[in-house]
């Protein structure tokens, strides 16, 4: 094969001719190959640039993108030398790599065969990821005391991250099973140039927007993606934020700046959307024991109540009223038993006396003394019954008036037994006169309504 | 009082609910009052179940425009 020096000074030089040769596209290839591959400063040298569509094939070896913001330049990385670095490749890394250019000739592409590869600009920027970790601690940013507690029950929940990405979606979802709250997303940009300002801005735009909590989130990635989050300026924002702010970085080693300055660090924005609001069965729960709590306590204020009425307390516990009514029920069993035992003995004298009667009289006029007294025993049996019930009646209406004043005490009858209560325009219940300025207002609740009343005088009982 | 009680959010209606379980159990009312106190503890009580169960939520974004900021409603999927 000619071998062909046109970029050589000396390509004049006579055995090279030029406008007379034709080549084979594998020549061209093969010749082009071979000048490229014995040059010395394309060959061995180190590459800095990002890595961008990074793929890696069944058979292990991988092909992408390294570039710069000027230029770009497609590379192969076979499955040995992927072996032999210690991390993990990825989009947006930078790296420098060692290698060589070369063109495979076949497709007459031109690329750089990568032989190894070091991440580029890691040091850099864990050193000031360091340096600013350690400048914020100073200043107390991290400080558990300056951590401020998160709202129980948020009206609206802010969010700062991507708008088309996995995280709103998330939080959207869990926080539909959730106690009710609305959610106000800020669209921000969570990687590469300018996305600290963007997510910094969204966190000033949602507290102006008067949000009660803010979520700051992106998903996983390498620390290059991640890196908005290691920024001062986000961390001034988190620091700043009147709301609180729970950090949902999608990562799992290594704390962020923004998790560290966060009120509240979730792994995940789920997690994130479960820190924000509590779970809406336990919050009905909580409502339904307070109301169970609610009516116990007014039974029971009830029940005090009986027991401080004093005079009335004798008569008016259950067990006593119980007590009441077995007595006087025993009382108008005996009264009965007496009106039946003196009815007996009545007219047993009477019958004897007809006896007597019997053997000195006519049978026409005996017969009609004999109903006589039946009639007088009848009519007394009458007047007996009667006054029986009388005073059966008027137990009861003693009873009656009894449970009345037990029904009383149960809280939904007392205003509707006509009873009302006065209050001062601030809704204090009044229970002495003394508290009755004469030209004051009062209010008069009763039943089924309250009336403004203003009070004329008030005179104290000389007892009271 | 239920137009006051209406007005409040999930949170002063629940802690008022818990101050009024609070007196009503202290036994240092009148009957008057621990009506009182009762009755308004119901109407807490019922305005929290409002919000828990009735509440329709807002899901939107906000935007920065030369105007200020404008919302949009986002699309909820159910």
């Amino acid at each position: 094969m000619q071998t062909c020096a046109f970029v050589n000074d000396k390509s004049d030089d006579a055995h090279c001719p030029l406008m007379n040769e034709t080549l084979t596209v594998t020549q061209l290839n093969t010749r082009a190959r071979s000048l490229l591959v014995s040059s010395p400063g394309l060959n061995d040298v180190w590459v800095l640039g990002e890595i961008s569509n990074f793929k890696r094939y069944g058979s292990g070896h991988s092909y992408f993108t390294l570039k710069d913001s000027g230029s770009e330049i497609r590379c192969a990385m076979f499955r040995q030398a992927l072996s032999r670095i210690d991390f993990e490749p990825a989009d947006s890394m930078k790296v420098t790599a060692f290698g060589h250019i070369d063109i495979y000739v076949e497709r007459g592409s031109y690329q750089f065969v990568v032989e190894t590869m070091k991440r580029s600009g890691v040091g850099e920027l864990y050193a000031a990821y360091e340096d600013l970790k350690r400048r914020l601690e100073a200043e107390g940013l991290f400080d558990p005391a300056r951590k401020r507690r998160l709202p129980v029950y948020p009206r609206v929940i802010g969010v700062v991250t991507s708008e088309t990405g996995a995280v709103i979606h998330d939080i959207i979802t869990t926080t539909g099973r959730r106690f009710p709250a609305d959610i106000l997303l800020c669209p921000a940009q969570v990687q590469g140039e300018g996305a600290a300002e963007s997510v910094a801005a969204g966190i000033a735009v949602l507290n102006r927007a008067g949000v009660d909590v803010i979520i700051v989130g992106r998903g996983g990635g390498s620390i290059e993606d991640l890196w908005a989050f290691n920024e001062e300026k986000v961390a001034r924002a988190i620091a700043a934020s009147a709301a609180p702010v729970i950090s949902a970085v999608g990562h799992e080693t290594d704390f962020t700046i923004a998790d560290l300055v966060a009120d509240f660090r979730a792994p995940t924005p789920t997690g994130a959307a479960e820190i924000a609001l509590r779970d809406r069965k336990e919050v009905a729960k909580q409502i339904d024991s307070l109301s169970l709590m609610l009516d116990r306590a007014l039974m029971s204020a009830v029940g005090t109540m009986r027991s401080r009425f004093g005079m009335l307390d004798s008569k008016l516990s259950p067990r006593r009223a119980g007590d009441l009514v077995r007595t006087l029920s025993q009382e108008l069993g005996a009264l009965r038993g007496r009106a039946d035992a003196a009815l007996m003995r009545k007219t047993d004298r009477m019958g004897r006396g007809f006896y007597v009667l019997d053997a000195k009289l006519v049978p026409r006029r005996a017969r009609d003394a004999v109903m006589q007294h039946q009639m007088k025993v009848a009519d007394l049996s009458d007047s007996m019954a009667q006054a029986v019930s009388r005073m059966s009646e008027g137990r009861r209406r003693d009873l009656g008036f009894l449970s009345e004043r037990l029904e009383a005490l149960d809280h939904r009858r007392v205003l509707g037994r006509g009873y009302s209560y006065v209050r001062d325009p601030g809704g204090r219940v009044l229970s002495s006169v003394s508290q009755l300025a004469p030209g004051s207002g009062v209010e008069i609740v009763m039943r089924d309504g309250t009336a403004r009343a203003a009070v004329e005088s008030a005179r104290r009982y000389s007892d009271g | 009082m239920d137009e006051e009680v209406d007005k409040m959010t999930f949170e002063e209606s629940l802690k008022g609910l818990e101050e009024m379980v609070r007196k009503l159990e202290s036994g240092e009312l009148d009957l008057d009052s621990s009506l009182q106190v009762y009755e308004r503890a119901i109407a807490l009580r019922d305005h929290c179940r409002r919000i828990l169960d009735e509440s329709e939520r807002r899901v939107q974004k906000i935007m920065e425009t030369s105007e200020g900021t404008e919302r949009k409603d986002l699309p909820v999927s159910k």
